[in-house]
């Protein structure tokens, strides 16, 4: 989670030597484009550097012992589930005992290996970028854009995350910079519009589902015969529950870091890959700015609609 | 904005969050926040509806006509996401949601309905029930500055109306299909499946709204064609499904919007031509 990391010491001794020589004098660098530029200097923030952060993580389950990998079924037909964090449900077959490759149990859980890689890798990419905008004497970071990566057969994730570091001539530098997506006239509006932007907030939710004997009939179309109560046209419960989940968990975990500000211009991106008759894996990014009202603002007039002659 | 204001933002930052037990989320982008605003609107929450419905096996066949189980699952999971939408937005304390956006998937197996939206309130609402805020929420696919125009106009959303329908297209007879297979003509069997899950598909989508109590359906979109790969090789399947966003005039009665007319004095782009460097002969 982003907004909990911090730069390791508050100052540029954790960069490289390169890094502090090439950001200790010359010309400054930004990747801002030529109009999102013009609207910062306009505003009266000027631009000090091109800030970066990367990390590669390992990404897959690595246990503590040696025991089973987590999500796995046994022959006993009861996963490891791992740590389940703070969302887990179970689903019981209607049958009765029918056999060892029936699906007795169905489980949601939270994967919390998952969240934990995700927030690592994220994490130390963006306090890298943070560092690098301490080192210059960033006020904040605006314009950011991050990515997520996997490195083919190596079982690693390559985060990234980029933006130019700025300075507001005459104030006060903030306890950490403020970091936001936005750069350009959507900053500038939103300034106008009384909101500075605190922080970028990014988190992950993972959710795995173990489909049990009914779901797994839902989702290959044959529960008419083993109905149960679920046959025909029906919902799905145990995808529905989880679809929700991973969406729900993610918004907490965006919530957790407001702290009573408002999250802006949320994105919502959710994956789901099914990894076998029944069994989802599904993850959910979301991100947006964090941002805090400093002043209050007069509702803009109505707007005038207009027809463009061409 | 003036360098004072700039100063103030940043002082902002050194001061604690307000306390509030609650963060406000929005997918909204700074212009439809301002414009909700100027309406006297403010989004609330991000909310979302998701929901999964099976197919049964082996109906997807070779006989002509409605593939009615499909239809059926189309509409209970578009209607199950909206409700836990309605559901979320209410909890919220949302009077309605904007900016829906909609995301359907048809399976051999099963469909699968995403919706994700803004829920917004009046700034001056005064809270009310639950129950009450539930039933009288309005779900829709419209942005922000499509929501404030409506408004405007003296019209409100009500939800978002949908409608599907698949058709297997009958085969073409031996004696048909070696006939045509040299000609360029049109294939009755598939353009009649086309409109047979055309009509039907409208038409549910027409007494959703009607059942809304909606006076007519705006933005409606559409997916059609063939379904691609589903069920039995050699099936083709022709769908139908239409989305649209319910509305009803106001109490006022209609408002002109009186739109001015106006003359960019822009410049039309124009495009260099290398080829007018080139000497003439």
């Amino acid at each position: 989670m982003a907004a909990d990391v911090a730069p390791t010491d508050g100052g540029s001794a954790g960069l490289p030597e390169a890094a502090q020589r090439r950001l200790g004098h010359g010309p400054w660098s930004s990747s801002l484009s030529v109009a999102d530029f013009a609207s910062c200097v306009a505003l009266g923030i000027e631009p000090v550097g091109f800030v970066q952060g990367y990390a590669v993580v390992t990404w897959r389950y690595v246990s503590g012992y040696a025991g089973r990998p987590v999500g796995y079924r046994t022959f006993t037909g009861y996963p490891n589930l791992g740590d389940t964090g703070d969302y887990m449900e179970q689903w019981r077959c209607p049958h009765g005992f029918v056999g060892g490759e029936h699906r007795m149990f169905g489980y949601n859980f939270e994967q919390v290996w998952v969240e934990q890689a995700w927030r690592q890798g994220y994490g130390l990419a963006f306090g890298r970028m943070l560092e690098e905008a301490v080192g210059l004497g960033a006020h904040g970071v605006i314009g950011l854009v991050d990515d997520m990566t996997p490195l083919a057969g190596t079982g690693a994730e390559e985060f990234s995350i980029r933006g130019t570091a700025v300075v507001v001539p005459g104030a006060k530098p903030p306890p950490r910079p403020f970091t936001t997506f936005l750069a350009g006239q959507r900053l500038v509006k939103l300034l106008e519009a009384g909101f500075m932007p605190v922080s970028v907030v990014a988190v992950c939710s993972a959710v795995q589902m173990w489909g049990y004997c009914m779901t797994a009939y839902q989702m290959v179309g044959s529960a008419a015969s083993w109905s149960g109560g679920v046959a025909g046209v029906t919902s799905i419960d145990q995808v529905d529950r989880a679809q929700r989940a991973v969406r729900e968990l993610a918004r907490e975990h965006a919530r957790a870091e407001l702290g009573g500000d408002t999250l802006h211009g949320v994105s919502l991106q959710v994956s789901e890959r099914e990894i076998g008759e029944a069994d989802l894996s599904l993850q959910c990014v979301l991100k947006g700015t964090r941002v805090r009202r400093f002043k209050d603002f007069d509702p803009l007039p109505p707007p005038t609609p207009v027809v463009r002659l061409t | 904005m003036s360098a004072d204001e700039l100063l103030a933002g940043m002082a902002a930052l050194s001061g604690d969050a307000p306390a509030k037990s609650r963060g406000v989320t929005s997918d909204l982008t700074i212009d439809e926040t301002l414009l909700l605003h100027g309406m006297g609107w403010e989004p609330v929450d991000v909310v979302f509806g998701v929901s999964w419905w099976s197919i049964p096996y082996g109906f997807w066949q070779w006989q002509a006509g409605e593939l009615t189980e499909a239809s059926t699952a189309f509409a209970g999971a578009m209607e199950t996401a909206t409700a836990e939408l309605r559901d979320e937005c209410a909890r919220a304390g949302g009077t309605g949601v904007v900016g829906v956006s909609v995301e359907f998937a048809v399976h051999s197996r099963h469909v699968d309905v995403a919706l994700a939206g803004t829920a917004v309130r009046r700034i001056d609402e005064k809270p009310t029930d639950r129950k009450a805020r539930q039933n009288a929420a309005f779900v829709s696919d419209l942005s922000a500055r499509d929501f404030v125009l409506l408004t405007r106009a003296g019209w409100e959303p009500l939800s978002l109306v949908a409608g599907a329908s698949f058709v297997v297209a009958p085969r073409r007879s031996a004696g048909q299909w070696a006939a045509q297979k040299t000609q360029y003509v049109e294939l009755p069997n598939l353009t009649q499946s086309l409109y047979l899950a055309r009509e039907r598909a409208m038409e549910r989508m027409q007494s959703a709204a009607l059942q809304a109590r909606a006076d007519g359906v705006v933005e409606v979109k559409l997916r059609e064609g063939p379904l691609g790969n589903v069920g039995r090789t050699g099936v083709r399947v022709m769908q139908f499904i239409a989305v649209g966003t319910a509305v009803r005039l106001g109490s006022d009665g209609h408002h002109s919007i009186a739109p001015v007319m106006v003359v960019s004095l822009d410049d039309a782009l124009r495009q260099f031509e290398a080829t007018s460097l080139r000497q003439p002969g």
